[in-house]
């Protein structure tokens, strides 16, 4: 296992490509997610223009344990850069045919899919790691009580926010699997949620009943939109087990028909 | 002798196109087996089956005897078609990731380089390669695991004469130490140089198999010339002749079976003549080559 996810990581840390999109992605993730505070400044000060004005530090954004759906909700916006990297790594060896060479050197189709599904376990996790750390950090500077007891409280958004990006990841490759060519994945990738959209607005009668199970709205729907809370509304603030498992029955899919393509065709 | 690739009755169908055909393909141990045929005859197809990135429609094969798995084309070195490696790697970097696909020591990488003459160049990208150096990389790649079995699929092409020998060379003296070759070309000449047994296929059907110094056999022709005016004459009434032409400044005569040129040197000397110029030509492969095509129509 340890074997395949070394050679695609072999693959990639050679490619520059690879090293710029990790790199914007993990610099905007992590400025975007810790500059909440900078946002809510920008805010009172414009409404103050307008004459209403905004306490924000009535709103606890990143107080335990409100920072963790906020921060995990926000970063998930982010997953379409990784998705792309991810794309770009398949394409590429449909581009340069180093597929069809890995195989001849003695990769099953099998494992050739396993190389590239670890390395997208990798990369949630790495997505993980950077939110759980700029999360618990900002937490500490703005939670008026860093207390452990709020601190360790709602951190079940972390492995929702980690079957949400490896989902998506999943449903990258997939489609990368089966298309090829990187611009075409890459402009589908970016539409799936607003065809899902457009499919889900004209759903009619008892066909409405199976929006939750949409892959891209079962996917959003793992870590719920936060924010309505700060205005005074009803929020969904816990995982639902539901989405969970729809989620997971549309992550084998993904994988499981990468692997029917890969194994079916000429390379 | 060792039968290292047994195939039994392998086709491919590209939808209606039957581009390899019931296919029944022996190769032993130390052979250096060479696969011609026209450009989309089935060679690379064929090989491709092989080697696990063409699904077949029906047949089997079988490598050592064993049914063929991932694991085994381990120990099988194979290019096919062109070289294949990521253009932004370096000839070094490339060859390390063959070694963690092969499971195999990357301690070899310095000697497969030097092998072929890569080691100054090793580390700059491959995309900077001119073309006989990728060829000469794939060449290393497939070295690499020391295979028992090299498979290559027109290791030649568009290379120049010297790049060309080199090749030769360097594929001569892989199959000296006692490895398994097979060599997909359609260059007849390069076959005739390095192969020991060859095959040929034509659309899909094996045509002709069998060892290639059988091929010179059979009748002999002989290039004569001689100061002589009435050499035409005295050509044909030599017993062993059954055709004579002028050609290229010579008369090339085919000799009947169990005829040699010695035989019409002592003929010619009988008669007082003495040639200025007597070569026993041996049938090449590309004459046997298009006789075997034209046949199979």
């Amino acid at each position: 296992m340890l074997h395949l996810l070394k050679i695609d990581l072999k693959k990639l840390t050679s490619y520059r490509t690879f090293w710029v999109v990790c790199g914007l992605y993990f610099v905007t993730l992590a400025f975007t997610t810790a500059s909440g505070m900078e946002f809510l400044k920008w805010l009172a000060n414009k409404s103050s223009e307008f004459g209403a004005s905004v306490n924000i530090n009535r709103i606890p954004l990143y107080h335990f344990p409100d920072v963790w759906q906020n921060l995990t909700f926000i970063s998930g916006f982010f997953k379409l850069v990784l998705a792309i990297m991810v794309v770009i790594s398949v394409t590429n060896e449909y581009t340069y045919r180093t597929v069809r060479q890995n195989i001849i050197d003695g990769l099953s189709r099998w494992e050739f899919l396993q190389s590239k599904i670890l390395t997208n376990v990798l990369l949630s996790f790495m997505s993980v790691a950077m939110v759980f750390i700029i999360g618990f950090v900002t937490g500490l500077i703005y939670s008026p009580s860093t207390s452990i007891q709020y601190a360790i409280q709602d951190l079940e958004f972390f492995p929702a926010y980690l079957l949400e990006v490896f989902a998506f990841l999943s449903y990258a490759l997939m489609i990368g699997f089966l298309v090829q060519r990187s611009g075409l994945t890459i402009i589908i990738l970016m539409l799936s949620h607003m065809i899902e959209a457009i499919i889900k607005v004209n759903l009619k009668g008892w066909a409405i009943e199976l929006k939750p199970i949409f892959p891209m709205e079962s996917i959003s729907n793992l870590v719920p939109m936060p924010f309505a809370r700060y205005a005074f509304q009803e929020i969904q603030d816990y995982v639902s087990l539901n989405s969970v498992a729809i989620a997971l029955v549309w992550v084998f899919l993904f994988n499981y028909l990468s692997y029917l393509k890969l194994k079916r065709s000429d390379i | 002798m060792e039968t290292v690739l047994s195939i039994k009755g392998l086709t491919k169908n590209f939808g209606r196109l039957c581009a390899v055909n019931k296919l029944n393909l022996e190769v032993k141990r130390g052979q250096v087996f060479g696969m011609l045929g026209p450009n989309g005859s089935g060679k690379t197809t064929t090989l491709g089956m092989l080697m696990g990135v063409t699904n077949p429609t029906s047949g089997e094969f079988s490598w050592f005897g064993e049914t063929p798995t991932h694991h085994l084309r381990k120990k099988i070195g194979a290019v096919l078609e062109h070289p294949i490696f990521y253009p932004y790697l370096s000839g070094q970097k490339n060859l390390e990731l063959n070694a963690l696909v092969k499971q195999c020591d990357a301690r070899n990488i310095p000697n497969v380089l030097d092998l072929v003459e890569l080691t100054d160049r090793r580390n700059d990208k491959y995309k900077t390669y001119s073309l006989g150096m990728k060829q000469r990389l794939a060449i290393a790649s497939a070295l690499l695991n020391d295979p028992t079995v090299l498979i290559l699929d027109e290791p030649t092409n568009g290379l120049d004469p010297m790049g060309i020998a080199e090749i030769r060379e360097l594929i001569k003296k892989i199959a000296a130490n006692g490895k398994t070759i097979i060599l997909a070309s359609h260059l007849l000449d390069e076959v005739q140089k390095v192969c020991t047994h060859f095959a040929v296929l034509k659309r899909g059907n094996l045509i002709h198999t069998g060892p290639v110094n059988e091929v010179g056999q059979g009748e002999e022709r002989v290039e004569v010339n001689a100061e002589v005016e009435n050499l035409n004459e005295v050509l044909r009434g030599f017993s062993g002749t059954a055709t004579v032409q002028r050609e290229n400044g010579f008369y090339e005569v085919t000799l009947r079976e169990n005829f040699h040129g010695k035989d019409l040197n002592r003929f010619l000397f009988d008669q007082g003549i003495t040639a200025s110029h007597l070569v026993t030509r041996k049938k090449s492969l590309e004459k046997h080559f298009l006789e075997i095509l034209a046949d199979g129509k």
